[in-house]
């Protein structure tokens, strides 16, 4: 069986292998201007306050200048790199899930060749068993081996962003909904998951194409709707309350004397991922803005006339509540968006074993 | 005599419509069993249920004393050649003898290559490039190769042409004379059941209307023609299964154990195909179609 597992996946195997290797030879071939850059920057050995600002030089050099071939001119070589390498990672698990997945039961179903393959001497559960754990443990190596080359490219970057460097828009800490799933172990996870989604998809439908489709729909649909409802309550947030200073908050008016807050900063908690923020007084009840500050109110949203505003508001003891998950939190969220994928893989493989015996033809 | 394929009240049913209803039928060991009906008996339903494709919805069913597919054992010991012949379009034939070898324990490599040698393939050629006739024997080889005891055939010859279904049914009879293997045979087409068959099976609406050797099934049935009279007044244990009257004169299909003594019937043989044509006229209840015969006499 593994033989025949691996005769009929060696084609997309090759593929993937071209796929690793192109992407590995892509960001070795741009590291050492990377590397360079970072030594040049004064970052290794800067100390308290020197640091944020050599963080940012080494970022706003490293997406200014140089240009590489076949890029647009002036388009920055790095950022574009930067943010393509995430998005490899981001799509590896659905596009696993659709030329993997799908295809694996539903184009035998779609030829017959499953009444070839089944009258072996070899048990379905097995049949699908060798399939399942070979391919799937690849994908998982694939998307992992393509998150750990890119987390090591990419290391300079997260040590500046961590340092309090930004520039251009690769200032995405590790919490952010781009980089969470595409490092740490959470790629293992969304593999699993992508296959096994793919695989389910294709045994239900009994059609490759229209099975492909509906993976990649429900992968989006999956992969939009963990960061925004699920990720904040695998683990059960921190609060704090802080003045708006402190959490450099921003502040704007929400209709009526309604406030609407955003902390960026939990002070003492540096690079904590903020998941809700809310105006409150100093008794932590929610406020609207009071009437002394209603002259205030910008008209219109200009940065002068909010802060008046905000400085008024905190004078009248409006403070702001925060829900994050501080850096403590990262390796338990890792383990539980992970584990949380991998008991989906595993109960839809569960379901593909037993639907294999019971219901098909 | 011990039974290859047993079933008691089968049935399967698809959403709401029924392939298959209470069908109890025994198939014995050491046959090569014709399994005729008209499109839409059921007879792939019933090879489905027989290799564990299926399962069925009612009833039980056991082939060589075990459930279909039950397990690795159970499923070496039958071959199934499915309809259409499936085989991998993308691997080449000689990757089929490999998916053979490293699937079944038993493997008879030696057959494999030297039926390969024999119908001319080349290993290399995809198995998406043959022609039907080349596939099926492809598909034939790899059922065989396990060393099967029992070998299920769903309409392997549909789809090939006059001269390829001669030569594949031709070299199937060379292989059950030199191998003790049971099969299970279906077609629509019963002259290329007429060739090789030594016992029949008639299927129609999922009921067995008729099963018996070839020689015992010639033996017990007559044509009788005579002057018109009611075929009621036929002596007892004889059945008839189907009449045609003109004018002056009735022909009769009778099923009897003992010879026809009565002096007024001229009694004749009947060949397979007009008996099994005969027993699937009455059981689907073509009595349209029936009389209409019996003006254009």
């Amino acid at each position: 069986m593994i033989w025949l597992t691996w005769r009929q996946f060696r084609a997309q195997a090759i593929t993937a292998t071209a796929a690793v290797v192109a992407f590995a030879i892509l960001l070795v071939v741009t590291e050492s201007r990377m590397s360079s850059l970072f030594a040049a920057s004064g970052i290794t050995g800067c100390h308290g306050g020197t640091c944020a600002g050599a963080a940012t030089r080494f970022l706003v050099n490293l997406s200014s200048g140089q240009t590489f071939p076949l890029l647009p001119n002036g388009a920055n070589a790095y950022v574009i790199l930067y943010f393509l390498s995430v998005l490899i990672i981001l799509a590896a698990p659905a596009i696993i899930g659709i030329f993997w997945g799908a295809p694996l039961i539903a184009r035998e179903l779609e030829n017959g060749t499953n009444r070839l393959a089944w009258n072996q001497s070899i048990t379905r559960t097995r049949w699908l068993a060798v399939k399942l754990t070979l391919i799937g443990l690849t994908a998982m190596a694939v998307t992992e081996a393509l998150s750990l080359l890119q987390g090591w490219w990419a290391a300079p970057i997260g040590q500046a962003v961590g340092l309090g460097g930004s520039a251009s828009i690769m200032s995405e800490g590790r919490f952010g909904i781009f980089i969470f799933p595409t490092h740490g172990i959470t790629p293992l996870g969304y593999a699993a998951f992508g296959f096994a989604l793919g695989v389910t998809v294709g045994l239900l439908i009994r059609r490759s194409i229209p099975a492909m489709a509906t993976t990649l729909a429900i992968f989006a649909v999956v992969q939009f709707a963990v960061p925004l409802w699920v990720r904040p309550h695998l683990i059960p947030a921190s609060q704090t309350i802080a003045t708006l200073a402190a959490a450099e908050a921003t502040v704007t008016p929400a209709g009526g004397s309604g406030i609407a807050v955003i902390a960026s900063v939990i002070p003492g908690h540096p690079g904590a991922w903020i998941t809700s923020s809310s105006a409150v007084n100093t008794a932590g009840q929610p406020v609207t803005g009071p009437a002394a500050c209603e002259s205030a109110i910008p008209r219109n949203i200009n940065p002068g006339g909010t802060i008046s505003w905000a400085r008024c508001l905190a004078s009248h003891g409006v403070r702001v509540a925060a829900s994050y998950q501080p850096g403590s939190h990262y390796w338990p969220l890792q383990l539980a968006e992970t584990g949380l994928f991998l008991a989906l893989a595993l109960a839809l493989a569960w379901y593909c074993f037993w639907r294999l015996n019971r219901r098909l033809t | 005599m011990t039974a290859v394929i047993e079933t008691e009240g089968l049935g399967k049913r698809y959403h709401k419509l029924w392939a298959l209803t209470d069908c109890s039928l025994s198939i014995p060991a050491g046959h090569v069993v014709g399994l005729v009906g008209p499109n839409g008996a059921g007879k792939t339903t019933l090879m489905n249920l027989a290799t564990g494709m299926l399962a069925p919805t009612a009833g039980r069913i056991e082939v060589l004393g075990e459930r279909p597919a039950a397990g690795p054992g159970q499923l070496a010991q039958v071959g199934y050649l499915a309809q259409d012949a499936p085989v991998y379009a993308g691997l080449s034939v000689a990757d089929h003898l490999r998916l053979g070898a490293h699937l079944n324990p038993g493997w008879d490599s030696e057959l494999g290559r030297r039926r390969i040698g024999q119908l001319d393939l080349d290993p290399g050629q995809k198995a998406g490039k043959l022609s039907g006739g080349q596939r099926a024997q492809l598909a034939l080889t790899i059922a065989l190769g396990k060393r099967p005891e029992l070998l299920i055939l769903d309409e392997p010859v549909a789809s090939l042409d006059p001269l390829a279904r001669r030569e594949f049914l031709q070299n199937l009879m060379e292989i059950v004379g030199e191998r003790q293997v049971s099969v299970v045979l279906s077609s629509h087409l019963i002259s290329d059941l007429e060739r090789v068959c030594d016992y029949m099976i008639v299927l129609v609406d999922s009921r067995v209307r008729l099963a018996g050797t070839v020689d015992e099934l010639l033996a017990t049935h007559h044509l009788l023609s005579g002057p018109r009279r009611d075929p009621a007044s036929l002596p007892d244990g004889v059945q008839v299964i189907s009449a045609s009257h003109t004018d002056v004169q009735s022909t009769l299909l009778v099923r009897t154990s003992g010879p026809v003594l009565d002096p007024a019937w001229t009694a004749s043989e009947v060949g397979l195909e007009d008996l099994m044509l005969a027993y699937m006229k009455q059981a689907s209840g073509r009595g349209q179609h029936h009389r209409h015969l019996e003006v254009q006499k």
